[in-house]
């Protein structure tokens, strides 16, 4: 099938691929770009693991053309870190048991990242509807809350 | 923040007197940087430019004798390179020895709508998905029973031929004079309740890569198993190949609860096709896919009778389950079992009788899931508890007070119980829910339940009976000071590789920078059964434990060469030996490795454990299931707000206590408790599997409906610490026994906020509102002097 | 890679660009968020072999307000609507309705246009190709049988939108364009009670924008019942929207979605209209409910339970509705 040329940022770096116009943005990520952290959970829409930021709007990559970001700035999980450190957000998920299997834990964070981006404070209630796509099956969310709010600076 | 060490690493201080402790911290999991970072490396992530796409073709029939199966044109399709059947394997396979029915391609005989039939590998999708459209199968259809009753109907056909009746098991043991008790008993109460099927939904949909050496003719499998060991045998057993032949890999795992404790057939499959494909598979199953391979918790009717004296004593018990099994083996006998031999090892019981029932019915196979076989038995008995409590007129906290165990003891079905902290978790939920203060006080339709639970901590007896030890764990030392602890036991999420590596830094005195974990290469890592039964901590952990005892020996007698000194008198500080109560700076740990190593070159240790015999069981039939050297005990309270207009139950809080015995790392237990008490409330409220003439309806995650972070109530989890006399550290384990308190705690919660006695799970809120009803229609026709 | 069949993708800048587009492929699909078609394609419900994705068409992408009249592009995303400053001061029934829809990180995406054009649900439509062959399809798709009833000849998927009902109670009128031109029609206007079919739009037509009336003196709310508080579709949905003028009902508007294969405008309202919005009132309001909807097995939770709950949502809805009207 014909290919297009796709341009877009992904995690700061602009990039040009040839890409199908039936490609879905995960495929795109995990399989051309190689990002294997974006994760697949379902067959489309609704477990939230394939969260990514679209211009720093969470996005459910599994159910968005590839071509849909074209021109637009795109973050996954491997973009957290900043000179090979984690970020507030991962760190926090880290260190307070938000991850356990570590399987929805890319899209959880990117999730939260895109939460915190619009609301720095958020409340419990903010937190719980920010994330409330994202599927986990170990935590039973209490730590995920904890990890957010200890991330936003909310608590220690 | 980013430049602050992580919270739990000690300071390394040359000639610090005190060696840092790693047990009983709260350690973040040594693998939690690369799950946050995106670095964790899944199965589905290994990405292979040369790797075919495999994709299964599954019976559209529920139960069905083949008569071919036609894939000559999916042959032919340019872009396929291989395509299986039935016929390229007839080796049955099952995880336990004695009930290995299912084949990894369905051979005569299609049983459920799903059940694999054939496979594909291909060059790419596109490929793969045409040649599906190209198989044909004809069949002679036989009835379907997706039941537990049609399947066991007179002149039913039976699903396989030595199961006459579609019974796949039925027990009967009776412990004590059930008849005697029920005399002395002042008021019996006997319930029905009923459980629907339930499921895993571990969060990484399965998957296989296999890599087909044609030069070697040996096979390497990366896989998303809890039990590499198993599938290690299933797979030379089913391609007919030497073992040593298999290499069986476990990446990061993306949750497992019991789905993945069985080797799955397209585990087989994946290394079938890419045997016959020459070359390298990938096997990705689509969420359905993975529901349809499902092995959760079968759909259970339970009918329980207890007998009570005036005063709250119980005086015997008898259960009767049957539980809807699915179309194969797999697991169901033990899960069975269990659910007969933990209606005892939590109260005072004098006398038990249990009649079980697994029913193979047209439907994907059950198997074990979370709280295996105890969880439906345990919420009908509880919520039993709650009605006699009312009955009797004591507080239900109260009534179970009255029955408590006292450890240490064996009990009537021959399980040994040496710690037993139920009687603090019940003290702990009390006071923290405000039990006493508040419970009858809330507002309308606001209700406070309790209910209590409990697990064994490892099987005590493997399902492959070898003689081993159950578990082995090797420790390497080398030249440059680092430890790698190598370990069989499959961390699928819940972090027994922090706990390993925090019970051998701990004995070494060590901080983790010098330790490195590897778990599950079967060509590097020692032999281990997998993480089932909640066994890894207790098991391993005590094999790790050993394990660096023994480094440590070592240590200590380099120590001692260098030092002059006897090992008696030797001091380890961790980073520091040194003469005991010497104000000498000692020696450092790399120059006593330096010591240690000078004639023998690399060291290698080891650390095994094995149950003793006296905790393994008694000698009746079934007695295999239920005995474990430990058992975790659970109390909650759930505070619930029923909406009448809608029916919907919300859970606001859930107070849960756990006796893990000691907690080797408070964080991962925490964590491990509010997650297994967050999937008892799925089941509770939410979660269910049906079918529609055997087709699975909610094969999704829309329809089956895993509850979601907004109405996830906050989960307070209270450690209690028994100290187990034969657990690493006094542990026990974490994670399981928890979640079947919490089911029947919000029932209890349910009547307790307005009056109506739920017996049906899950309590969603069309049942709910349904109750709600059928409890005003029942309260006018007792009141028959108000007009309607 | 997850198989998807082929298509091609074009983007239009303008409404008369998207129209022209679909001239050349009647049967072309619809883009916006993708929240509700990509899944369908996953699924191999609809397999287009055009998609027009019309998420960046200018016309389509903003609100406006004129003569208090607001002016809603179908392409703008249900975020947008939740945050737009006056939405929230003025129809604030329509936030309520958007924050119900799926989870946060759909509502980022999906679009006021394709939560109104939403295709039906069906417990036996909203499955994998396997499935559904396995189960011999049924008429909404390839097949012969409704499973839900299968004595008759109608598709009884459900109409699944939550905003349907909230713009329905506002008197919404939605503007369309089509390769005959444009058209501005009543939001109830746009549908049929065929879950098969269920949008009255000309083939190539497509919603552009909706159109809402000032309703400052309206008191409208919208309630959902669902079985968790994120992702599920609604199993039912009431909205309302009551105007009392010296303590009688000066106007009583209820949509309802979810119990049919469209989102439904209650018949009957105006004959409660100058009486006070009292208990008696509600209850005669209620009882019209019944005999108007047509809940059915679509959905895993059972149609009775639907009946119910709808009633039940509705009395309470009208109770608050009225007490804050008379506050």
């Amino acid at each position: 099938m014909a290919k297009a040329i796709l341009t877009l940022t992904l995690n700061g770096r602009p990039r040009e691929d040839a890409v199908s116009h039936n490609v879905l943005l995960i495929d795109y990520l995990r399989e051309i770009a190689h990002l294997t952290g974006t994760k697949m959970g379902c067959d489309g829409g609704e477990c939230g693991a394939c969260t990514v930021l679209v211009d720093d709007r969470p996005r459910l990559s599994c159910i968005t053309l590839a071509h849909s970001v074209a021109g637009k700035r795109v973050e996954t999980i491997e973009g957290g870190a900043r000179d090979g450190r984690l970020s507030q957000l991962q760190r926090a998920f880290h260190e307070r048991l938000g991850s356990q299997c570590g399987y929805c834990t890319p899209g959880m964070i990117m999730a939260a990242e895109g939460l915190l981006r619009r609301t720095p404070k958020p409340s419990t209630e903010e937190i719980r509807q920010g994330l409330s796509g994202n599927i986990c099956r170990c935590t039973g969310y209490t730590k995920i809350i904890e990890a957010v709010r200890v991330a936003a600076g909310d608590a220690t | 923040m980013n430049d602050a060490p992580p919270a739990h690493a000690p300071p390394r201080l040359v000639g610090e007197r005190v060696p840092p402790r790693l047990v009983g911290e709260r350690v973040p999991l040594i693998d939690g940087v690369e799950k946050v970072s995106g670095a964790a490396k899944y199965t589905a992530d290994f990405t292979h430019a040369d790797a075919l796409v495999g994709r299964i073709w599954r019976s559209p029939y529920s139960h069905a004798d083949i008569l071919d199966v036609d894939v000559s044109e999916a042959r032919a399709l340019p872009g396929v390179v291989a395509v299986l059947t039935g016929d390229d394997c007839d080796v049955p396979f099952g995880i336990l020895p004695i009930a290995q029915n299912e084949y990894p391609l369905a051979r005569q005989r299609v049983r459920y709508r799903g059940d694999p039939v054939a496979a594909v590998a291909a060059v790419d999708e596109a490929t793969a998905e045409r040649a599906l459209s190209l198989i044909r199968m004809r069949v002679t259809p036989l009835p379907a029973y997706c039941d537990p009753k049609s399947a066991r109907a007179p002149g039913a056909v039976p699903l396989h031929e030595n199961r006459p009746g579609n019974l796949e098991r039925d027990v009967h043991h009776q412990f004590g004079d059930v008849d005697a008790g029920f005399a002395a008993a002042d008021i019996i109460v006997e319930r029905s309740y009923a459980c629907a099927e339930v499921t895993h939904v571990q969060m990484e949909p399965d998957a296989s890569l296999a890599a087909y050496d044609a030069e070697r003719d040996r096979i390497t499998l990366h896989t998303v198993s809890q039990v590499p060991y198993y599938v290690h045998l299933k797979v030379a057993q089913c391609l007919g190949m030497d073992t040593s032949q298999i290499r069986v890999v476990k990446p990061f795992i993306g949750g497992g609860f019991g789905h993945r404790t069985e080797t799955l057939n397209f585990e087989i499959i994946a290394c079938l096709l890419a045997r016959a494909a020459r070359g390298r598979v990938r096997l990705k199953l689509s969420r359905e896919e993975t529901m349809i391979t499902h092995r959760g918790r079968p759909r259970t009717d339970v009918t329980v009778k207890v007998g009570v004296t005036r005063d709250g004593k119980i005086t015997a018990c008898t259960c009767e389950t049957v539980q809807a099994g699915g179309a194969y083996g797999g697991y169901g006998i033990v899960t069975v079992l269990y659910a007969g031999s933990l209606l005892n090892a939590i109260y005072d019981i004098p006398a038990v009788r249990y009649d079980g029932y697994r029913i193979y019915t047209n439907t994907p196979p059950c198997g074990a899931m979370r709280g295996h076989g105890s969880v439906n038995v345990r919420y009908a008995f509880e919520s039993l508890l709650d009605e006699i409590a009312r009955e009797i007129q004591t507080d239900p906290i109260e009534l179970r007070r009255r029955n408590l165990l006292r450890a240490p003891l064996r009990t009537i079905n021959d399980l040994m119980v040496e710690s037993y902290g139920l009687p603090a978790c019940l003290d702990y939920v009390e006071q923290a829910s405000g039990w006493r203060e508040r419970r009858g006080r809330l507002p309308k339709g606001k209700g406070l339940g309790i209910a209590c639970s409990h697990y064994v901590s490892g099987a005590a007896k493997p399902v492959h009976w070898t003689g081993e030890p159950h578990a082995v764990v090797n420790l390497k030392l080398d030249f440059d000071g680092g430890i790698t602890l190598l370990t069989g036991a499959a961390d699928i999420g819940q972090g027994s590789s922090t706990i390993l590596a925090q019970i051998v830094g701990d004995v070494l005195g060590l901080d983790l920078s010098r330790l490195t974990v590897v778990a599950n290469d079967s060509r590097i890592t020692p032999k281990d059964n997998g993480s089932y039964s909640s066994r890894v901590t207790f098991m391993v952990g005590n094999a790790a434990l050993e394990a660096a005892k023994n480094l440590k020996t070592l240590l200590v007698a380099a120590a001692a060469r260098k030092l002059e000194a006897q090992p008696g008198d030797i001091e380890c500080l961790g980073e520091v030996y040194r003469v005991r109560g010497s104000q000498d700076p000692g020696l450092p740990f790399g120059a006593v490795v330096k010591e240690a190593l000078a004639e023998s070159g690399t060291i290698t240790v080891k650390g095994t454990f094995m149950v003793p015999r006296k905790y393994q069981g008694g000698s009746y039939r079934g007695a295999a299931v239920g005995p474990s050297m430990a058992y975790s005990y659970a109390a909650a309270v759930a505070e619930v707000t029923i909406d009448e207009d809608s029916g919907r139950v919300t859970v606001d809080k859930v107070w849960a206590a756990h006796d893990c015995g000691y907690a080797l790392n408070p964080l991962s237990v925490e964590g491990q408790v509010q997650g297994a008490v967050w999937m008892g409330l799925g089941q509770a409220l939410s979660e269910e599997i049906r079918y529609h003439d055997g087709l699975p309806v909610a094969a999704n995650m829309i329809d089956y409906r895993v509850p979601t972070i907004v109405e996830s109530p906050d989960i307070e989890v209270k450690i209690v610490e028994s100290v187990d006399p034969n657990g690493p550290f006094g542990a026990k384990e974490a994670s399981e026994g928890a979640l079947a308190s919490v089911i029947p705690a919000v029932a209890n919660a349910v009547y307790d906020a307005i009056g109506i006695r739920l017996r049906e799970t899950p309590m969603t809120p069309d049942r709910v509102l349904a109750a709600i009803e059928r409890h005003e229609r029942a309260q006018r026709r007792n009141r028959p002097g108000r007009a309607a | 890679m997850e198989f998807m069949p082929e298509f091609r993708v074009l983007r239009p800048a303008s409404v008369e660009d998207a129209v022209a587009a679909r001239r050349d492929d009647p049967d072309a699909c619809l883009l916006a968020g993708g929240t509700d078609l990509v899944p369908n394609i996953r699924r191999g419900i609809v397999a287009p072999r055009t998609i027009v994705d019309v998420s960046e068409v200018a016309e389509m992408r903003d609100i406006r307000e004129r003569d208090g009249e607001v002016r809603i592009g179908a392409s703008v995303t249900l975020a947008e609507l939740i945050e737009h400053p006056i939405i929230r001061q003025r129809f604030s029934v329509l936030v309520q309705a958007a924050s119900e829809v799926a989870a946060s990180s759909h509502r980022q995406v999906a679009t006021v246009g394709g939560n109104l054009c939403l295709d039906t649900r069906c417990v036996y439509y909203n499955q994998s190709e396997w499935w559904r062959r396995s189960n011999d399809y049924c008429f909404k798709h390839q097949g012969e049988i409704c499973h839900v009833a299968p004595k008759t000849v109608a598709c009884f998927a459900a109409y699944s939108g939550d905003l349907a009902p909230a713009f329905i109670v506002l008197d919404g009128a939605v503007e369309v364009a089509g390769p005959d031109g444009n058209r501005v029609m009543p939001l109830p206007e746009m549908y049929r009670d065929d879950g098969r079919d269920h949008l009255r739009l000309g083939p190539g037509e497509m919603v552009v924008a909706v159109r809402v009336p000032a309703a400052d003196s309206w008191h409208c709310g919208y309630v959902k019942a669902r079985v968790r508080s994120a992702i599920d579709f609604p199993l039912a949905g009431v909205a309302a929207a009551v105007k009392l003028q010296a303590g009688s009902l000066a106007g009583l508007r209820v949509a309802l979605t979810g119990t049919n294969a469209m989102p439904l405008l209650l018949q009957g309202t105006e004959d409660l209209v100058g009486a006070p919005l009292d208990d008696d009132a509600i209850d005669r309001l209620v009882a019209l409910i019944p005999k108007q909807i047509q809940p059915m097995t679509s959905t895993v939770t059972p149609p009775g339970y639907r009946r119910r709950v709808v009633a039940n949502m509705t009395r309470t809805l009208l109770r608050r509705l009225s007490a804050e009207a008379r506050r």
